[in-house]
């Protein structure tokens, strides 16, 4: 089995070579990032150092390899708010896929992949998201893992100057290999983005095949207005487990998308949640209890890619209240993964 | 399992192939680009910028530095991220590393 690795590693070795001989280069890139998050909750207090790597590595025009892991720690008082402090450490793959491009209309992927439904689970790793905890509804059309084994299409269907319209499809098989977790699966997602109003709007649908068949419906929605630097993103999910929203804005303290000042650099956020609980399914990680909840938040970006988070948010729900404290840091980080300087 | 390692090296094995095959015409492609119109790039550079803002500045800022052999990776990976058509590819390439 090591000399199958071995024999593996030095065919991608040799791959990246070849290929780093056309122009522009086919280099793989090592990207990702670096965090370290703290979090107070009802009075708990935990620590969680994560390393999120990222390697992609294309070959050629049409074929590409992408992998993230995640490295997480979790340390907290062993008995939630007393007591000596401990830690455990996580690993999980995220995704390790073999993308076809082949057409503007058409990417094909097969491997392990971020389950494409609605679109925090793709579009807003740890760097990217403005607030530090997943919203309420994450699991609704993702679980068991957010990740999913098997094969997808994807792509613009139509694409004009004025309007795009995007689309993904995908199956996934049942998957209980420790940090490989997936469920038996299949669905999609739709949307149509408006690029000069900076707005896409779409909906996504999942049917789950095992533990007694049942679908997963959610819609979303995304509106960066060109002139203001603000960010609106939203999601609506429902399942059998429950449903809910999540609303987020997010306004950058400048002038226009373009002005670049230490002011600008400061970003506040505000997110409103509603959950309502309906019948219990496994897995599905779902609050117990209606929830109603709202976070505000401070980005700051500093210079070299890290950034800098601070949120507090107050949650209503009938298994209890409770203040919620945010705070992390977080570098992000890219360089060649293979010899010959940048 | 076993299955699942040939098959992996076979595509690994077969990508191989494929660029070997496809290197000559990239270099011609090359030597198109370098005799590309200066005014012709600044405004391809300039409809590079004004696509990243309205495909990838939706998520991210712009990275602060990026270094011409990286960018090919990114905007791959981008392209299948984000759904970016190859002629954004193309031209975020040029805003990117000009």
């Amino acid at each position: 089995m090591n000399r199958v690795l071995l024999l593996a590693l030095g065919l991608f070795c040799a791959a990246s070579e070849l290929c780093a001989q056309s122009d522009p280069p086919d280099v793989p890139i090592l990207s990702g990032a670096l965090a370290f998050q703290g979090s107070t909750t009802a009075g708990a207090t935990s620590f969680q150092p994560i390393i999120v790597p990222v390697l992609v590595a294309p070959f050629g025009d049409h074929w590409l390899v992408e992998s993230r892991g995640e490295i997480e720690g979790f340390i907290a008082r062993q008995d939630g708010t007393s007591g000596p402090y401990s830690g455990q450490f996580f690993a999980s793959l995220d995704y390790l896929q073999l993308d076809y491009i082949a057409n503007p209309h058409l990417t094909v992927t097969v491997g392990r992949f971020l389950t494409p439904f609605n679109i925090y689970n793709e579009r807003f790793p740890l760097w990217v998201a403005n607030l530090e905890d997943t919203p309420i509804i994450y699991t609704i059309g993702t679980r068991p893992s957010g990740s999913s084994n098997g094969g997808m299409v994807r792509g613009d269907a139509i694409a004009r100057p004025g309007w795009i319209w995007n689309y993904t499809a995908y199956f996934s098989v049942l998957t209980t290999t420790e940090n490989l977790q997936s469920g038996r699966s299949a669905g999609g997602r739709t949307g149509v983005f408006l690029p000069k109003a900076g707005l896409e709007v779409g909906v996504s649908y999942q049917r789950f095949l095992q533990n007694g068949d049942f679908n997963s419906s959610g819609a979303y929605l995304a509106w960066q207005p060109p002139q203001i630097p603000l960010d609106v993103r939203g999601e609506y999910a429902h399942s059998p487990g429950g449903q809910g929203y999540w609303l987020e804005g997010a306004y950058r303290l400048a002038s226009s998308r373009s002005t670049t000042n230490w002011l600008s650099r400061l970003q506040a956020v505000a997110r409103v949640q509603q959950y309502f609980k309906r019948q219990p399914t496994p897995e599905d990680a779902l609050p117990s209890a209606d929830v109603n909840q709202f976070d505000f938040g401070l980005n700051y970006y500093l210079p070299h890619e890290i950034r800098l988070n601070g949120s507090y948010g107050r949650q209503y729900s009938s298994a209890g209240n409770a203040n919620i404290w945010n705070f992390e840091i977080v570098y992000r980080f890219l360089f060649p993964a293979w010899p010959g300087g940048r | 399992m076993k299955g699942l390692v040939i098959t992996v090296l076979g595509i690994l094995v077969f990508v191989c192939s494929l660029k070997v095959l496809a290197l000559p015409q990239t270099s011609a492609q090359g030597t198109k680009a370098a005799k590309a119109v200066p005014e012709k790039k600044i405004d391809e550079a300039k409809e590079g910028e004004r696509r990243f803002q309205e495909n990838c500045g939706r998520c991210h800022n712009p990275p602060e530095s990026i270094s011409p052999r990286e960018v090919k990776a990114v905007l791959q990976h981008m392209r299948v991220r984000a759904m970016l058509s190859a002629e954004d590819e193309r031209l975020i390439l040029k805003y990117l590393a000009p």
